[in-house]
């Protein structure tokens, strides 16, 4: 019957359970979404850079990274990269042969790098191709075709099929200079891929350069479930004379935004469920006190302290159970509704893509992130009524049914 | 059998800015199947005393016997227990749960005994229908009348079965004909099943119903007489 009075007491104020429930249904909601939101954020973002940019992990020549000098290149790469293609766990491989250099339109100039790319292999890997906006993935044009960014397009003033010049120094050492035509011109949230690079065929490259089949780059990518470290221990052991990294050291601003966001997250919790207890503190013990005749009454006659603390935390708890499914259900609502239609950021998207972030966020939530957030709720709850609990019981029974 | 003995029980507030002595050496002893009055004028100790009858008050000094118990130094814990089994209380207001039934409030007290369900409901159903109420079982406390309250809340001290009951100025929130109605049913039961009763009030018509009457002044008692 103690859980029978306690259901009825939650009822008895029906404003001020309202309150307490619709503190846990907003904090649950809050949770989610802030939680959902934030992971569309540093998906979309790291997905952009890791699946466009950066790849799983990639080998270099050791020296490569000092100095981009072509001679640092990684002996027998093509064949390397042949290799481990076949590789478990992994979707795919691509070369790159790497120049760093000046391009140069009618109007403008400015620095870039060249890639040298494989055509094919690139679009398995960065799914280049996926990112054109205006023109053909290399198709259209037979001499020297060369696809660049949206932002270096808009700085050079070049247009589909304009041509450009690239300068750079070749394996002899002497500054050369190519003609080439834009055949595509490719958007990304990548400042890189928007600005700094410029993509030409391998063989194109490698011919002006007069050098054979010297590949500086080898990017991967891995299935979705692979750790890709397990795949850089494997090539390093394999061939130690060469350096693979995985996405975390070659990008490691990723890396610490991965961490800045399980951090900003924990902060998020802390501060939700800071606000939740002190709201229901508050209620349940404007509850308590309310009631104090009658629970003086009640210990008067012979109802135990240990009763009536449970019967207090029972209250609070069937308010968590009324509000912990709802919360969730419009939780997982809104974040099914933008999931689909996306949080429109593009007002404020000009700070955000000066950043490399995308304007329209998808966010997600994983089936866990779920029971994480009402276990964290349903504690919290439980924490913010010992204290109105233990209150209750410390009254004494005869001052209590003297106050009028 | 003696239910209620206290000797020379004294009762000193000390929160207060000026120390409150509001018994001053209370003695009497009260047995078993007695219909009892304590009355005086307000502010002479009746409510402490009956506190302390009841358990939930100590005693500055001096010794309370119930049931041939000294309960002076019982733990607080124990004291719960003891009150539970045997002392039945009515309070002036405030006595009832309001959120649960007449029917429910009566069980309650059982339930907290462990009484089983079945003699729980037909004990609590033959309480409220002695004391005239069974027409409002399953009504909650707001929809019954002072005097009807107050009838539940006799039920409900009745129903754990009590050596005695204690009951503060039962009558101080009725009218007239509640309160002799109320008085009736108590002394009905005090002659029929010899429950014990240990009532305060200050209503002359409420005095003019008891068996003995003790008045109280100053903390004090002033006088003791059984009327029979
Ligand atoms: N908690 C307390 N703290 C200080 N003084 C108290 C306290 N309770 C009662 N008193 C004082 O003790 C004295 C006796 O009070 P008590 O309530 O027992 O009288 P009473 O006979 O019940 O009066 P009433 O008829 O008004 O109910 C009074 O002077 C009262 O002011
Ligand atoms: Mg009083």
């Amino acid at each position: 019957m103690i859980l029978k009075i306690a259901w009825k007491n939650v009822w008895r104020s029906r404003g001020r359970s309202l309150v307490v429930i619709g503190a846990i249904v907003v904090g649950i909601w809050a949770l989610l979404f802030g939680t959902g939101f934030m992971n569309g954020f540093m998906v979309s973002y790291m997905a952009d850079i890791i699946n466009h940019d950066v790849s799983n992990l990639q080998i270099h020549n050791p020296e490569f990274k000092n100095d981009y000098d072509i001679k640092f290149y990684i002996p027998d790469g093509i064949k390397k990269a042949e290799e481990v293609r076949k590789w478990p766990g992994v979707r795919g491989a691509t070369t790159r042969t790497i120049v760093n250099g000046m391009i140069a339109s009618a109007r403008n100039a400015s620095g870039v790098q060249i890639r040298g790319i494989d055509v094919q292999n690139e679009a398995i890997v960065t799914q280049l191709d996926s990112l054109i906006s205006e023109g053909a993935y290399f198709e259209g044009i037979k001499k020297n075709p060369v696809i660049i960014g949206e932002k270096l397009a808009e700085d050079l003033k070049v247009k589909l099929r304009s041509k450009i010049v690239l300068t750079f120094n070749d394996g002899n050492g002497d500054i050369t200079a190519a003609a080439f035509r834009v055949v595509g011109i490719v958007k990304s949230s990548s400042l890189k891929i928007n600005g700094l690079y410029v993509f030409v065929r391998q063989e194109d490259l490698l011919r002006i350069l007069a050098i054979d089949n010297q590949v500086h780059e080898i990017a991967m990518v891995t299935g979705s479930r692979i750790d890709e470290e397990l795949v850089v221990n494997k090539y390093n052991e394999k061939y130690p004379g060469d350096l693979a990294e995985s996405w975390r050291e070659i990008a490691p601003e990723l890396a610490f935004m991965e961490e800045m966001y399980s951090q900003m997250l924990y902060i998020l919790l802390v501060i939700i469920m800071t606000a939740l207890v002190f709201g229901i503190v508050n209620t349940m013990l404007m509850a308590v006190l309310e009631r104090m005749r009658e629970l003086g009454m009640l210990m008067a006659i012979g109802m135990t302290k240990l009763r009536v603390f449970m019967m207090i935390l029972v209250e609070t708890i069937y308010m968590s159970i009324v509000g912990a499914p709802l919360g969730l259900f419009v939780g997982w609502l809104t974040i099914r509704y933008y999931q689909n239609a996306g949080v429109d950021l593009t007002e404020y998207s000009e700070g955000l893509a000066a950043f490399g972030y995308s304007s329209i966020l998808y966010p997600y939530l994983e089936a866990d992130a779920y029971i994480v957030v009402t276990i964290g709720v349903v504690i919290t709850a439980f924490v913010g009524a010992i204290y109105p609990a233990w209150k209750a019981v410390k009254l004494n029974p005869v001052e209590a049914l003297h106050k009028i | 059998m003696s239910v209620i003995k206290v000797e020379n029980i004294t009762k000193v507030y000390t929160e207060t800015a000026v120390p409150v002595h509001a018994l001053n050496g209370v003695s009497f002893e009260i047995q078993e199947g007695e219909f009892t009055a304590i009355v005086g004028p307000s502010g002479c100790g009746k409510t402490t005393l009956l506190n302390i009858l009841g358990g939930l008050d100590h005693p500055t000094s001096g010794r309370v016997e119930l049931i041939n118990t000294d309960i002076t130094e019982m733990k607080d814990r124990d004291l719960i227990d003891f009150r539970l089994n045997n002392i039945g209380f009515v309070f002036q207001a405030y006595n009832l749960i309001p959120v649960l039934t007449s029917l429910e409030n009566v069980e309650f007290i059982m339930l907290l005994q462990k009484v089983a369900k079945k003699e729980r409901i037909e004990r609590s159903m033959n309480l409220l229908e002695q004391m005239g109420i069974a027409d409002k079982a399953n009504q909650r406390p707001s929809k019954l009348s002072g005097g009807q309250q107050q009838r539940v809340a006799v039920a409900r001290a009745l129903a754990s079965k009590p050596k005695f009951i204690l009951a503060d100025e039962p009558t101080a929130n009725l009218d007239s004909v509640a309160t002799s109605n109320l008085l009736d049913m108590m002394a009905v039961m005090n002659r029929e099943e010899k429950v014990t009763f240990v009532f305060s009030t200050h209503d002359q018509r409420v005095i003019d119903k008891a068996r003995r009457v003790i008045t109280l002044e100053d903390g004090r008692v002033k006088s003791d007489e059984i009327r029979e």
